[in-house]
């Protein structure tokens, strides 16, 4: 909205100067019926009408130009601008009673002015919170589209997980199976050899009987690796050294007759879950005892030392077979081998198993190794 | 069908029933065997339905279920047998292929007395089978109005 203030200087002058003549002609023409005195109010209210709506200086104009007019009709000597000293009180009243409304009024006007810019400024705030109020409404939007999403996403994460699961229920019950079924007659066969198999057929089923057995052991190792990426780790603080002593003794079965001097340094406490924990630590001693069933003694080096921030990493060395550098990517591949199944038997699932537990629990795990100069490997677990 | 035996066994697999039977067989056991097909046959034989309406009224000394059956399932069959007031005397062998945790949980859960996975070395599997039949119908003093020792 423009104010007065705002208009061109030549209205504003205008209005002062036309406000005067208004009042001086009225009070000229209400003179003449012998009406008398009302100049000077007539004169404040023209001085008054410039003040507010023309601004300061204007009613400065509309004030000079009321007392030379009063000076000269309404002041002895009449029709002169000479001012007799008796009226000079009577001048500094009006002027000052001018200067007053004047200055009243100017205080107004910056009060409104400045009530608008406030306004202004508010408005202008509304506008901007309005605005930021619908981005937000629209940032609502967004991310209730993506946890549409997400939630989508998470239902067929689960429907998928929920069909692994039914699949290795199914290897589980249904593979089995037949498998046992194979190895059973093929024994019950193997009872009756002398009357319809030969030495010959005699190999031929323990070929079918091993077969079936490591087809055997490869479901169970392949179901037990399944197992890994699915169950819920219970983690709590586990004591090293005793699961050391606890997975010896689990593969006792192998070591037994076995030359083999062994070297167990300090343990920490570690982070994570025991059984999951216990099943790598089996794995890879199985593995340290296995490859080094060549050696005539065979020297196996449990330790640890301190990795970067709060992990701890564990070794395990060996003085057997080890093998190529070149291969060390494939060594924890599932079913990834690098000795022939005549020199070391297994199904290839162990290394696999113990990268996935060692993984789920944020540690890594690693190998080096040189062909007939053993093998060293290290894994990484949160220490307590 | 209408035969007595103190061994119900519950399974669906004829290869597997057959060498039950032979494992049994060494340790003259077969012939204590009744062998049902699924679990609906089972709940019918227990419960003494359709055709086992007429059978008497022993109640097996033990009870060898395979979790994986068609219609009812192992684990409903458990679930029915120990919610009987008489039926849930039983002692009740899961002899299954699952090694899932989750098999063995719920089995135990539902008050399975014991839960044996099937080895798949047909020796092993042998001396499993043996040792529940002669355990469980032999040493294992049933309880009262199972079948006894002829």
């Amino acid at each position: 909205m423009p104010t007065l203030l705002t208009r061109p200087p030549v209205q504003r002058y205008g209005l002062a100067v036309v406000s005067f003549a208004v009042a001086l002609g009225t009070a000229l023409w209400l003179n003449r019926f012998n009406v008398r005195d009302v100049e000077f109010p007539l004169f404040l209210l023209a001085i008054a009408i410039s003040a507010w709506y023309a601004g300061t200086a204007p009613a400065i104009l509309t004030m000079l130009l009321s007392s030379l007019a009063f000076n000269y009709f309404y002041t002895e000597p009449l029709y002169t601008f000479e001012v007799a000293w008796v009226d000079v009180p009577y001048f500094v009243v009006f002027v000052l009673f001018a200067s007053l409304l004047t200055w009243f009024s100017a205080v107004r006007r910056r009060v409104e002015q400045r009530l608008l810019q406030s306004n202004d400024r508010l408005e202008g705030e509304v506008a901007e919170r309005t605005r930021q109020a619908a981005l937000l409404e629209q940032t609502a939007i967004e991310v209730r589209t993506l946890n549409q999403d997400l939630e989508a996403r998470s239902r067929e994460l689960e429907a998928s997980n929920k069909e692994l699961e039914a699949f290795a229920y199914s290897v589980s019950h249904d593979l089995r199976a037949p498998l046992r079924h194979m190895v059973g007659y093929a024994e019950l066969l193997q009872k009756h050899e002398s009357s319809i198999v030969d030495a010959t057929g005699r190999d031929y089923m323990t070929s079918i009987l091993d077969a079936a057995k490591r087809m055997g052991t490869l479901i169970d190792d392949l179901l037990a690796f399944s197992r890994i990426g699915r169950a819920e780790t219970q983690n709590t603080t586990v004591n090293l050294e005793l699961l050391l002593k606890e997975a010896l003794n689990e593969i006792r079965q192998d070591t037994e007759g076995r030359n083999i001097v062994w070297r167990i340094g300090a343990l920490p406490a570690v982070y994570g879950d025991r059984s999951m924990l216990r099943l790598a630590l089996v794995n890879l001693l199985s593995n340290a005892v296995k490859f080094t069933r060549t050696r005539a003694q065979a020297e196996i080096e449990i330790g640890a030392t301190d990795g970067t921030g709060k992990e701890v990493v564990v070794f395990i060395r060996d003085n057997g077979v080890g093998f190529n550098m070149k291969y060390v990517h494939k060594l924890f591949g599932v079913f990834q081998r690098l000795h022939r199944q005549e020199a070391f038997e297994g199904t290839g699932i162990g290394l696999a198993t113990v990268q996935r537990i060692i993984n789920r629990h944020g540690g890594t795990v690693w190998a080096e190794g040189l062909k007939d100069q053993g093998a060293v490997f290290y894994f990484s677990a949160l220490k307590r | 069908m209408n035969g007595l035996g103190r061994i119900l066994l519950v399974e669906d697999d004829p290869k597997d029933i057959d060498l039950t039977l032979r494992a049994l067989a060494q340790y003259n056991l077969a012939n204590e065997v009744v062998v049902v097909r699924d679990g609906e046959e089972a709940l019918d034989y227990l419960f003494r339905r359709g055709d086992f309406a007429t059978r008497g009224s022993e109640n097996p000394a033990v009870l060898l279920l395979d979790l994986k059956l068609p219609q009812v399932d192992g684990l409903e069959v458990l679930q029915q047998i120990k919610s009987d007031e008489t039926l849930k005397l039983i002692p009740v062998v899961v002899l299954t292929s699952s090694h899932e945790e989750k098999d063995v949980v719920a089995s135990y859960k539902l008050g399975v007395n014991a839960y044996v996975v099937k080895p798949v070395d047909f020796h092993q599997f042998v001396e499993a089978i043996k040792e529940l039949g002669v355990f469980w119908a032999v040493i294992n003093e049933p309880p009262p109005g199972s079948m006894r020792n002829k």
